[in-house]
């Protein structure tokens, strides 16, 4: 699920609605020097990717009697906060985006 | 930087790992209760106990509580006269586990507590970070 939000949520940083050379754009390759929101968002969604990776592979091993319950439950926990974390992100980053569109120019 | 609730989750976690270890051996010792030798005169079950330790997580970076070592009680076996026990030695006695059923009752309590408090202390921080998370989604 999460491999079509990643580039969908790095596609919202690259995709500047705002094209040619105005002073949003202007103001946005400054910003690009340092640390790009879309490169954070793409950031936090590869871990939160790894940490769904990891919470599966201890359910396997939990099924399989390699790891305990107490374990699963942690793993799987983390996942899902770190998932909960990630949608109420890219619920806001929508809404935004959204938001922008429904500008009147 | 690592999230703190994140961490106290992750110490509860150990936490409550440690207790199922202790019940493990609680375990271990009720059900080896009257655990006797095989041959005559030996010896019988020795109760195991528990040290826990508290070491430092590198991923957490914070301290952790872990299990030290699992050890025998010192202490001299129960001996009852049974002599037609086959554990029996030549006057007759037969030496019995020092497991004691109520000192382990009480240590399964105090185990049971101590892993709820933990799991409270799980639930607790769950509930702090999604209703930190819940702010962003009320708009």
């Amino acid at each position: 699920m999460l491999e079509q939000l990643l580039p969908a949520i790095s596609g919202i940083g690259s995709s500047t609605p705002v094209q040619g050379d105005t002073s949003v754009r202007s103001r946005v390759a400054v910003t690009e020097t340092g640390d790009d929101f879309g490169n954070m968002l793409a950031r936090m969604a590869s871990d939160t990717f790894d940490t769904l990776k990891a919470a599966e592979a201890t359910s396997v091993a939990g099924i399989t009697d390699k790891a305990s319950v107490q374990q699963v439950v942690e793993s799987v926990m983390a996942a899902e906060q770190s998932l909960q974390t990630a949608l109420a992100v890219r619920d806001k980053v929508v809404s935004a985006y959204l938001e922008i569109s429904r500008m009147t120019i | 930087m690592v999230d703190p609730l994140k961490v106290s989750q992750g110490i509860a976690a150990a936490g409550l790992d440690v207790q199922s270890h202790r019940m493990r051996i609680i375990a271990e010792n009720m059900a080896n209760a009257q655990s006797t030798a095989n041959t005559p005169g030996g010896d019988p079950y020795t109760r195991k106990t528990i040290v826990f330790s508290n070491d430092f997580d590198e991923a957490l970076g914070s301290n952790l509580v872990g299990v030290e070592q699992i050890g025998k009680d010192p202490s001299p076996y129960r001996v009852e006269r049974n002599p037609s026990h086959p554990a029996a030695d030549a006057d007759g006695n037969v030496k019995y586990p020092n497991v004691n059923i109520l000192v382990e009752m009480a240590d399964m309590r105090e185990s049971n507590r101590s892993y709820e408090a933990n799991l409270q202390m799980m639930k607790q921080s769950r509930s702090m970070v999604m209703m930190t998370i819940d702010m962003l989604r009320s708009s």
